[in-house]
């Protein structure tokens, strides 16, 4: 699964704020046009920041395979018709192109999982939305970036060990079933314990966060992310 | 002083810890041990308010545990048995300033015990690294310090060297030793004695919820005769 990997990339010493704005303002450029011919700038402007935090895009699209398997057969299921004309190809292409849409913001959400440390994304959040909601979102984020690697591994686990005894010969459906009943439970038992390791080192909601700065780095990334929200206004 | 008096500990209706009273001086090394469901693992999560007495008190330096639940668990650090149930962090700097962060400590202070924690455990090498390419031993220190960044008082270790190699275990036990030495008092939950006892002052012996053993580490041989726990050959103590 992808997560931050410690480096000093130019990607990689952005503020967090710019690496959000710039998420932010790419979403509303890949969503707003319909050109195709935009799309293909679009997906280099994507492609720019994996290149420069050395991030094969091939890992990233490895590390969503489960979100790719849902993009590819969505168009598919979208052309299928239920009466004469069966299978509509212009709902195919249009369902195709929304789900690259969605692959090209894959690409830009991972480099920023990629390059930050969840800690700076705390900082973020919590500097700029303000009260209880900027803790919990927070928290929450921590929390979800923390767990998910780990469950997911538990996962590969249980299936490695149904596997060791025998597992395969199951059927599909008593072998998912298996797997989620483990799964669900181990996921409960390791919240448990976070839950008991966070108590331990005092977890507060408003700790220390780390100082967020801005440098001359930042400012063509915070034009270019203005300038891509905007665009959607061309 | 971690200071215990009549704790009684039940999970339903089971009884974990039945009326135990025991006190543990500053600085001082001992070592917990016991057969598996003795109330080990129970004793010591009450020493930092993990876990809340069904009656009975626990104080550390004169703080109730359930009172002053901050101050007590910054004087007691806690080493879980499981590194990885530990970390909140995915590289090594970030989890052990976790705690300091916590206690809104800043930034200058944060980074002096992040600096000393991990030269304390010989992790400083590896700040920066993802705490996945660590090695299980490794992993054992670094779970070692993010307790020690607390500057903790007393450090409190459930289990320190289960699953771990014999150079993993002699690293920690080295950390262990060294703690010691600059005065923080050191816990150690563990079934399995070996290179624990040398350089323990005291041993304390568990079984049914009772302390049933309280002697000084060296007199172990004679005192856990009538505990179901292996004792090694005096050559490994």
């Amino acid at each position: 699964m992808l997560t931050y990997q410690p480096g000093t990339t130019a990607v990689h010493r952005l503020d967090p704020r710019s690496k959000l704005l710039f998420q932010g303002g790419f979403a509303v450029a890949v969503f707003a046009h319909d050109s195709l011919a935009v799309l293909a700038g679009l997906t280099t402007i994507a492609l720019a920041p994996l290149w420069v935090a050395s991030l094969s895009p091939l890992r990233l699209l490895r590390g969503f395979r489960f979100i790719l398997l849902l993009l590819v057969i969505a168009p598919p299921i979208a052309a299928v018709s239920f009466g004469p004309s069966w299978f509509v190809v212009e709902r195919a292409l249009d369902s195709a192109v929304a789900s690259y849409r969605v692959v090209v913001m894959l690409f830009v959400a991972g480099t920023y999982v990629y390059t930050t440390p969840v800690r700076e994304t705390r900082a973020a959040i919590q500097r700029h939305v303000p009260g209880r909601a900027g803790q919990l979102l927070g928290v929450g984020v921590g929390l979800v970036f923390r767990l998910t690697p780990v469950l997911v591994a538990d996962l590969g686990r249980i299936r490695d060990a149904l596997d060791a005894r025998g597992g395969e010969s199951l059927s599909t459906v008593a072998r998912v079933r298996r797997l989620a009943l483990v799964g669900l439970r181990r996921a409960f038992d390791r919240a448990s314990r976070l839950s008991l390791a966070l108590r331990a080192r005092c977890f507060a909601w408003n700790p220390t966060l780390p100082e967020l700065s801005f440098s001359r780095l930042d400012v063509p990334v915070l034009v270019l992310s203005v300038g891509l929200a905007l665009s959607a206004f061309l | 002083m971690i200071a215990v008096e009549n704790l009684v500990c039940a999970f339903g209706d089971t009884v974990a810890l039945d009326e135990i009273s025991v006190t543990i001086e500053d600085g001082s090394f001992v070592v917990l041990t016991g057969p598996n469901g003795s109330g080990k693992t129970t004793l010591v999560r009450h020493f930092n308010g993990l876990l809340e007495p069904d009656s009975g008190s626990v104080t550390v330096d004169g703080h109730d545990v359930v009172a002053e639940p901050v101050a007590v668990r910054t004087s007691v650090g806690m080493v879980f048995q499981q590194p990885r149930d530990q970390f909140v962090a995915s590289t090594v700097a970030a989890d052990v300033a976790f705690g300091p962060e916590n206690l809104g400590l800043d930034h200058d202070e944060i980074d002096r015990r992040v600096r000393r924690a991990l030269d304390a455990v010989n992790l400083a090498e590896q700040r920066d690294a993802r705490i996945d390419s660590l090695s299980g031993g490794e992993q054992a220190r670094l779970a070692i310090a993010g307790a020690l960044a607390m500057e903790p008082a007393y450090l409190v270790l459930d289990e320190p060297f289960a699953s771990l190699d014999e150079p993993a275990r002699r690293s920690v036990l080295d950390r262990l030793c060294d703690l010691h030495e600059r005065e923080t008092g050191v816990i150690v939950v563990t079934h399995d004695l070996r290179g624990v006892l040398a350089p323990a002052d005291r041993l304390l012996g568990m079984a049914d919820g009772e302390i049933v053993v309280d002697t000084p580490a060296q007199e172990a041989s004679r005192a856990l005769e009538d505990l179901d726990v292996y004792l090694p050959p005096a050559s490994e103590w």
